[in-house]
């Protein structure tokens, strides 16, 4: 009996894990996964200014949101599959024109780079060099969120 | 009591000199103290530097990309034929206060002038004091590229008839001084209206919105609407979230402002004493919300 309900519950679970690993990721939810990365990445952005302006006084975990940043600025070339830029998204459509493809992998490739540079730069505690990572990755941000991002008017 | 002999008497004197000459100099030395905090507050260095790194500060050079043509930034050093050598302090508080040149050419409103009206004299005076303490710095300023209607500055003179009311700041004394100082920061010296205020048919502000967003603002971005409106302004923010994104260039949702802001926050707001920060916020917050 034990024997059993553990077999199916190791079963389901497998289940589960190869279905995340196979099944095609509905855009719906691709647009969810978005935004979140994008929420963390804001709140580690927060976090780390409020340290770095002396706002708190939490020196030592500096280099958690910088590490962190590294991780998920390495995510940028995966949040914008196509079939997202349609449902509960400030995403632009000009992101999957054929004729942006340029522009915008530049600005997520300045994501990835800046973002390592930045952690690198912290854990060397080279403070110009984290300054000058810290401004090229707001220039990614906002240089994305400038031209791809719907505005309210 | 007998008079000093006439040797004491001469060094009696050039010590008085000494003395003076001393103040003077302190005194000279605080007001382009004084003068380089208010070309930051002003926002002089962003449209009067080229868009490079290597840029000599005030000397002129960036593009401003306007509905009504291209615009370049003079030369603001004290250069006598590139730049404002020579000026006096009335030439520079006419410049600033009416839009008028030294030789009495008009100036194009791109050039605040029609938000600078509101400085105080000293303030003309410092900031004269700190532009003619730089290092000269010859270089010509491109001529603007302007459609033909604007080509004369003689059009301008119109233009000010509809849309230029001269006069200096004048405080409110129902408000306290944080809200005075800030409104002193905003409407005159910061001109924060000259993006966040949209304009009318002329270009001339449209003062029933202040800073209410402006949908077609320069380079073509949209400017946030800055009155208390919940939904499409800054009602939801605290004076310290104001304060906040005036010192770091961070929204209180961790995204980062927009492009031109950011030039505006780096070489303006970021620079400005705690207190000023929070003057500009104080008056924010007591703005009406924007109609619909």
């Amino acid at each position: 009996m034990h024997r059993l309900v553990r077999t199916v519950l190791v079963a389901g679970l497998v289940a589960a894990f190869s279905a995340g690993a196979t099944a095609a990721t509905a855009p719906a939810d691709a647009i969810k996964y978005r935004k979140a990365v994008m929420a963390a990445m804001a709140a580690h952005v927060s976090a780390f200014v409020l340290i770095n302006f002396g706002k708190v006084d939490q020196q030592e975990y500096l280099k958690s949101h910088a590490n962190a940043l590294a991780d998920l600025g390495a995510q940028g070339k995966v949040l914008f599959p196509a079939g997202t830029d349609t449902g509960d998204t400030n995403a632009l459509p000009l992101i999957w024109k054929e004729q942006e493809q340029e522009q915008f992998n530049k600005l997520i490739a300045q994501l990835e780079t800046s973002s390592a540079r930045l952690r690198d730069a912290v854990a060397a505690n080279d403070k110009p060099g984290a300054a000058a990572a810290f401004k090229s990755l707001s220039e990614s941000c906002k240089g994305c969120h400038d031209r791809y991002q719907k505005k309210d008017d | 009591m007998t008079a000093p002999a006439p040797g004491r008497r001469r060094w009696l004197a050039a010590f008085v000199l000494l003395l003076t000459s001393l103040e003077v100099h302190a005194n000279l030395a605080a007001q382009i103290e004084r003068g380089r905090y208010l070309v930051q507050a002003g926002g002089c260095l962003t449209c009067h530097t080229a868009d490079r790194p290597d840029a000599i500060p005030l000397a002129g050079g960036r593009a401003l990309l306007t509905p009504f043509g291209t615009f370049y930034a003079p030369n603001i050093t004290p250069d006598p034929v590139t730049g404002i050598g020579g000026w006096t302090d009335a030439d520079l508080g006419r410049a600033l206060r009416e839009g008028v040149a030294p030789d009495g050419s008009n100036y194009y409103p791109v050039f605040p002038y029609p938000a600078y009206t509101g400085i105080e004299d000293a303030d003309v005076t410092a900031l004269g004091a700190y532009l003619r303490s730089l290092k000269p710095t010859r270089q010509q300023a491109k001529e603007h590229d302007l459609p033909w209607y604007l080509s004369s500055r003689l059009v301008m003179m119109g233009w000010n008839f509809f849309n230029f009311s001269p006069g200096r700041f004048t405080p409110d004394r129902s408000r306290d001084a944080a809200w005075n100082r800030g409104a002193y920061l905003v409407r005159h010296l910061g001109h924060c209206g000259e993006c966040h205020t949209p304009r009318n048919l002329l270009g001339g502000l449209d003062h029933s919105r202040d800073l209410a967003g402006n949908p077609a603002g320069p380079d073509g971005e949209k400017i946030p609407d800055l009155t208390q409106n919940q939904t499409t302004g800054i009602g939801q923010w605290s004076a310290d979230d104001i304060a906040f994104l005036l010192e770091t260039g961070l929204l209180p949702d961790g995204d980062f402002a927009g492009s031109s802001m950011s030039a505006v926050i780096e070489d303006n707001t970021a620079r400005l004493t705690p207190g000023d920060r929070q003057a500009i916020a104080t008056y924010l917050k007591a703005l009406s919300p924007r109609l619909p």
